[in-house]
C-alpha cells in the first residue's frame, strides 16, 4: 500500500512536471485541510475532490485563467484540524508562498477565522463545508459560501418536512459541539412555532460511548419524528443503539454520516429509511455535469462521493474555475463575476447574494433499501418520503 | 423511573461498557506499574489493533474474534521491538533511567505521531468499518447486538485471566513483584529484564486484543486512538497505578457513572460525571481508589 | 545577575522587538507563535518545573481566559479584559489548588488533565445550554498589535519565573521538589507555597489564550482546552529543560522551528519525521538542551 502511494506520488510529480513543459508558468492553488485530528475523517472527502479537479483540469490542459490554459499546482498544508493552524497557514499561502488562488479548508472551525485575513489581504476564496449562521456576519466580498445547508435553513426545512408527512411529535437529541447545537437553536424555535410536540431535548458531548439510557427515554416517549444531530462517531453509536433496544419511529433523522459510501456500508441495514442531510443523489439525474463527476470519482476512488461534502468541494472548484476563466486573477474582477454570475454546477444554477449562495436549496435525502434518493424539496425530488420499518 | 432504573437493559449496558474500559486500561497498568512508562501511545496500539482486525476480516474473511490473535500478536511484537530497541538501553544507562517516567512521555508521544501518520498513508484517512455479527440478540428483556456482547465475553475473559494470572502464575507473580517492589524485586532473584519485556509484550498485546475487538462496532480512522488513551489513563490512576484489580474495579466503575449518571441526570451530563468522578475520587482518595498495589513507590 | 547570563536574553529580546520591523508578515507569525510557547512554558515552570508537580492541564487556563476575553468583548476593553483573564485564573487556580495539590506524583499529572477535560465538558454543556454555537468576535486588532502584547507575555512570564527563582519562596518550592515531607519538616509552608505557585502558573496562560482568541477571532470549547496545547507545553520543557529561565526559550525556538523547516520542506510525512526527531532527542539529549548546552555546576540529584 505504501509503495503504491510512494509510485503514485512519483507519477504526479512527473506528470506535474510534465504539464510545466508546457510553458505556461504554474497557477499555484494554496490551501490547509485538516490531514490530522477531529475533522481528518470528513476531510477526506474534499480532498479527494481537490486531486480529482487538479487531475480533471490538466488533463484539459490547465486551468484556464482569463483565456490562457496554465498547469494547476497545489500548495497544501496539514491544519490538523485546528483554527489557530489555519489562520498561520493561509497568511503564509499569501505572504510567504504567495500563490495565485485559495481553496477552502474543512469546516467552519478552519473557515470562519480566515475572514480578516482574506479581507485584510483582500484574497477571494470560495468556502464550501462551512454551513454556519456565523458566515452571514462576515463582510462579503471575499468569501462565498456554497452550501445550502446552512443551519437556519435545515431547521427551517426541517420542520416543513416532517409537516408535509404529518410527524406531530418528535424527539430531538444532539451533540453539543457548535454544528449540532446550532441546529438543535433554530430547531426548537421552528418547532414550537410550528406547534409540534417535543417530546425529548437532550444533548450529548462528542465523547459519548453508550446511549442506552438516552435511547430508552426516546423510545419510552414514544415520538413519530427522531431528530439526532450528530457527526460521525455519535452517528452510528445512534444507528446501532437505537437498532439494538429497538426504537422505533416513522421518521428519523441523522444529521451527518449516510451520505458517505463507507459509513452506508458498515451501518447497511440500520440505515435503511435514515433521512439525512445532503446536496445530490446518483439517483437525480436532471443536473447534466453530474454523472461525469461521479463517473470519475469512483473510476478514481472505487465509491461513491460523500453526498454532501464532497459535492460541495466540487462546486467550489467548479465555480472557481468558471470564475478565473471569465475574470483571471484580477481581484476586482473576481468580485464583480462572483457577484453577478450564474454559475453551472454538478447540482445546477448557483447564485450568490452577499456570502451566501441563494439558488440551491436545502436538501434532504434518504436510504431507501440500496439507493439514496433525493426527498426535499419536491422540485428536485427523485422519490417521495417512505415510513421507515423496523426489520 | 424507578423501574427503569432497575431495568436488566441499563445493568448490561453498564457492565459492557465497563469492562470494555477495564479491558482497554488493562495493558497500560501492566506496563506503567512494571515500568513507569508513560505509554501515551497507548490509544495508537488500540487503534492498530482495530485496523488488523479490519485487514482480517474484510481480506481474508477471518472473523474478527480470531483476529484478535493476529491484532495482539502485532502490538506485542511491536512492544517487543520497542523494549529490545530502546527501552532496555535506556534501563540500562542510569543517566537516562532517572529521567526515563518524563522521557518516556517524549518518546511515546513521538511513536504515536509516527504510528498515526504511517496508518494514514497507508490506509487513507478516511474511516472504515465493516458488518459483523450485527444482529440483535435478546437475553429476557435485554437486548444486545451479538458483536457487543461477543466483545464483552472476550474483554471479561482476558479480564479474569489477567487477574488469575498475576495471582497464580509464576511469571504473574515476578510482574506483580516489580509492581509493587522495584528495587527489591531483582534482589530476591527476580530476572527483571526478562519479566519487563514480558510485561510491555503483554501490556501491548492486550490494547491490540482490545482494539480488534471494538473495530467491530467503532469506526475505524488512524486518529481514533487517543480517547482510548484518555480513557486508560483515567482507569488506571483510579483504580491505583499498577493495581489491575483496580484497574478493572475503576473501569467498571466509570461504565457504572456513564450509564447510570445518564439515567439519573440527561446525557449532557455525561462526560461532566465520568470527570467530575474521576476528579473527586482522586481529591478524597490522592492514591486513587484502592491504591497502590502493595507498598511505598 | 551578571553581564554575561544576562546579555544572550537582553539580545533575544532585542531582536524580537525589531522583527516586526524587518520580517515578513510570515516571519512576524513564526515570532507570534514562539512568544506564545514561551510565555506558556515560562509560566508552567512556575509550578511544574519549580515544584515538581507536573501538570497536564494548563490548557484549562488557556480556554478559560479566552472565554473570557470572548464573552466580554465589546462590553470591556481589551485593556481591561486581558488583566482580568489572568486574574480570573489566578482565582479559579487557587480556589482548587487546595484538594487538587493534594495529589502527587503521576496522579496528579492526570488529575491535571482530567481537571482540564472536566471545565471543557461543562463550557461545553453551558454554551449548548445556552443555544450557543461557536463565537465569533469582530474588528480584533491586527497581528502586529498581539505580536506586541504576545511579547510583553512572554516577557513579564519569564521575569517571573526568573523572581521566582531568586526568591526565599522559590527555593522553598525546589526544596518541595526534592522531598516534600523534608521540607515540611524544615518548617517550610508547603501548603500555601504549592496553592501560590499554582495560581501565578495560571495568570499568564490566561491572558495568552484572551490574545489567542482575537488571533483566531472564532471561540469553540474543544479547540480552546484542546489538550494538545497542555501536550505542547510539556514536551518544550522537557526538550528545553526546566530547570532554568532559559530552557522554555531553548526548547520553545528548538521545536517551532523545527517544525517550521519540517513542515514547509516534507508536508506529507512532516509529523512522522518530528515523532522521531523527537524520540532521537530524547536519546541523545535526555537533560534538554539546556542540561545540555549549560550542565549544571553541581552534580544533579
Amino acid at each position: 500500500m505504501l509503495r503504491r502511494v510512494v509510485w503514485g506520488a512519483l507519477c504526479a510529480a512527473a506528470f506535474a512536471g510534465s504539464a510545466l513543459a508546457q510553458g505556461q508558468p504554474p497557477v499555484r492553488i494554496g490551501f490547509s485541510i485538516a490531514k490530522s485530528g477531529l475533522f481528518a475523517n470528513g476531510a477526506a472527502a474534499e480532498t479527494r475532490v481537490y486531486d480529482l479537479w487538479r487531475e480533471q483540469v490538466n488533463a484539459k490542459g490547465g486551468l484556464d485563467v482569463g483565456g490562457t490554459r496554465r498547469p494547476v499546482e497545489f500548495v497544501q498544508y496539514d491544519d490538523q484540524s485546528s483554527g489557530a493552524n489555519a489562520v498561520k497557514i493561509y497568511e503564509k499561502l499569501i505572504t510567504d508562498d504567495k500563490v495565485d488562488l485559495l481553496f477552502a479548508p474543512y469546516g467552519a472551525a478552519t473557515t470562519l477565522p480566515l475572514a480578516p485575513l482574506l479581507e485584510r489581504y483582500g484574497m477571494p476564496l470560495v468556502a464550501n463545508t462551512a454551513t454556519s449562521v456565523h458566515i452571514r456576519e462576515l463582510k462579503p466580498g471575499n468569501i462565498w459560501f456554497v452550501s445550502s445547508t446552512v443551519h437556519d435553513h435545515v431547521a427551517e426545512q426541517l420542520v416543513k418536512l416532517l409537516q408535509q408527512n404529518h410527524i406531530s411529535s418528535v424527539a430531538v437529541i444532539g451533540n453539543t459541539i457548535p454544528p449540532a447545537t446550532e441546529i438543535g437553536r433554530f430547531l426548537k424555535d421552528d418547532l414550537a412555532q410550528a406547534k409540534l410536540e417535543v417530546k425529548v431535548s437532550e444533548s450529548y458531548p462528542p465523547d459519548i460511548t453508550d446511549m442506552t439510557a438516552l435511547l430508552s427515554r426516546v423510545k419510552q416517549a414514544k415520538p413519530q419524528g427522531i431528530i439526532e444531530l450528530s457527526l460521525f462517531n455519535d452517528s452510528g453509536l445512534y444507528l446501532r443503539q437505537s437498532k439494538e433496544l429497538g426504537v422505533d419511529a416513522p421518521f428519523q433523522f441523522v444529521a451527518i454520516g449516510p451520505t458517505v459510501a463507507s459509513f452506508r456500508k458498515m451501518f447497511a441495514s440500520n440505515t435503511d429509511g435514515i433521512v439525512t442531510l445532503g446536496m445530490w443523489s446518483p439517483e437525480a439525474k436532471q443536473w447534466p455535469l453530474a454523472a461525469p463527476f461521479e463517473a470519475s470519482f469512483v473510476q478514481k476512488y472505487h465509491e461513491d462521493p460523500d453526498y454532501l461534502d464532497s459535492v460541495l468541494a466540487e462546486m467550489s472548484c467548479e465555480i472557481m474555475e468558471e470564475a478565473v476563466a471569465k475574470a483571471g486573477l484580477d481581484r476586482a474582477k473576481f468580485r464583480e463575476v462572483m457577484a453577478t454570475t450564474t454559475f453551472q454546477t454538478i447540482v445546477g444554477d448557483v447564485k450568490f447574494k452577499g456570502v451566501e449562495n441563494v439558488t440551491t436549496p436545502t436538501t434532504f435525502l434518504q436510504i431507501q433499501g440500496d439507493k439514496t434518493q433525493i426527498i426535499w424539496p419536491s422540485s428536485i425530488a427523485t422519490a417521495p418520503f417512505k415510513p421507515k420499518t423496523m426489520h | 423511573m424507578i423501574a427503569f432504573l432497575l431495568s436488566g437493559q441499563l445493568l448490561v449496558a453498564a457492565i459492557v461498557t465497563g469492562t470494555l474500559f477495564a479491558v482497554v486500561a488493562l495493558g497500560l497498568n501492566l506496563v506503567y506499574g512494571t515500568m513507569r512508562l508513560i505509554n501515551i501511545a497507548h490509544g495508537e496500539l488500540v487503534m492498530v489493533g482495530a485496523y488488523a482486525a479490519f485487514v482480517g476480516f474484510s481480506a481474508f474473511g477471518i472473523s474478527p474474534l480470531l483476529c484478535t490473535i493476529g491484532a495482539g500478536a502485532i502490538t506485542g511484537a511491536l512492544g517487543a521491538a520497542l523494549y529490545l530497541g530502546l527501552f532496555q538501553k535506556l534501563f540500562a544507562s542510569p543517566a537516562l533511567a532517572r529521567r526515563l517516567e518524563a522521557n518516556s512521555l517524549l518518546i511515546f508521544f513521538g511513536a504515536s505521531v509516527i504510528i498515526q501518520s504511517l496508518v494514514a498513508l497507508g490506509f487513507s484517512r478516511t474511516a472504515r468499518g465493516y458488518r459483523y455479527l450485527d444482529t440483535v440478540v435478546h437475553l429476557g428483556d435485554v437486548a444486545l447486538t451479538a458483536n457487543r456482547l461477543a466483545s464483552f465475553l472476550v474483554s471479561a475473559a482476558l479480564c479474569i485471566a489477567a487477574l488469575l494470572f498475576l495471582r497464580f502464575s509464576v511469571y504473574g507473580l515476578a510482574i506483580k513483584a516489580l509492581i509493587q517492589r522495584r528495587e527489591a524485586a531483582g534482589i530476591v532473584g527476580i530476572d527483571v529484564e526478562r519479566i519487563q519485556l514480558a510485561s510491555i509484550t503483554l501490556g501491548f498485546a492486550t490494547a491490540g486484543v482490545a482494539g480488534a475487538l471494538v473495530s467491530m462496532t467503532e469506526q475505524i480512522t488512524p486518529f481514533m486512538g487517543f480517547p482510548y488513551t484518555i480513557t486508560a489513563f483515567i482507569v488506571i490512576i483510579l483504580g491505583g497505578l499498577g493495581n489491575l484489580a483496580g484497574g478493572i474495579a475503576a473501569g467498571m466503575l466509570l461504565g457504572f457513572v456513564e450509564v447510570y449518571g445518564v439515567a439519573l441526570t440527561s446525557a449532557s451530563m455525561s462526560s461532566v460525571l465520568t470527570y467530575g468522578v474521576f476528579v473527586g475520587v482522586l481529591v478524597l482518595r490522592p492514591e486513587g481508589l484502592i491504591g497502590r498495589s502493595g507498598a511505598a513507590p | 545577575m551578571n553581564v554575561a547570563r544576562a546579555a544572550p536574553s537582553a539580545a533575544l529580546v532585542a531582536a524580537m522587538l525589531a522583527l516586526p520591523f524587518v520580517g515578513s508578515e510570515y516571519a512576524v507569525a513564526i515570532g507570534f507563535e514562539l512568544l506564545m510557547w514561551i510565555a506558556l512554558t515560562q509560566s508552567w515552570t512556575v509550578l511544574s518545573g519549580m515544584t515538581g508537580y507536573i501538570s497536564l492541564g494548563h490548557a484549562v487556563f488557556y480556554g478559560l481566559g479566552a472565554y473570557f476575553v470572548v464573552l466580554t468583548y465589546g462590553t470591556v476593553p481589551l485593556w481591561l479584559s486581558l488583566p482580568l483573564a489572568g486574574l480570573l485564573n489566578l482565582l479559579f487556580a487557587t480556589a482548587v489548588s487546595l484538594p487538587v495539590l493534594r495529589v502527587r506524583g503521576p496522579y496528579f499529572v492526570i488529575l491535571t488533565f482530567g481537571l482540564s477535560e472536566l471545565v471543557k465538558y461543562v463550557v461545553l454543556a453551558v454554551e449548548a445550554a445556552l443555544g450557543e454555537f461557536g463565537r465569533m468576535v469582530f474588528g480584533v486588532p491586527g497581528v502586529i498589535a498581539l505580536y506586541w502584547i504576545m511579547l510583553a507575555l512572554a516577557v513579564a512570564a519569564t521575569v517571573l519565573v526568573e523572581l521566582v527563582r531568586r526568591t526565599r519562596f522559590g527555593q522553598g518550592l525546589l526544596a518541595i521538589r526534592e522531598e516534600e515531607t523534608a521540607a515540611e519538616a524544615m518548617g517550610i509552608p508547603v501548603v500555601r507555597y504549592k496553592m501560590l505557585a499554582y495560581g501565578l502558573s495560571a495568570i499568564i496562560p490566561g491572558m495568552v489564550g484572551g490574545v489567542m482568541a482575537l488571533r483566531t477571532t472564532y471561540f469553540e470549547p474543544q479547540a480552546a482546552f484542546d489538550p494538545i496545547v497542555s501536550f505542547t507545553i510539556l514536551t518544550m520543557a522537557i526538550i528545553g529543560g526546566s530547570d532554568d529561565a532559559r530552557g522554555p526559550v531553548l526548547g520553545t525556538a528548538f521545536l517551532t522551528l523545527l517544525s517550521e523547516l519540517l513542515w514547509a520542506r516534507a508536508p506529507e510525512i512532516y509529523l512522522i519525521i518530528l515523532g522521531v526527531a523527537l524520540i532521537a532527542f530524547v536519546l541523545l539529549l535526555p537533560q534538554g538542551i539546556c542540561g545540555w548546552l549549560f550542565p549544571p555546576r553541581r552534580p544533579a540529584t
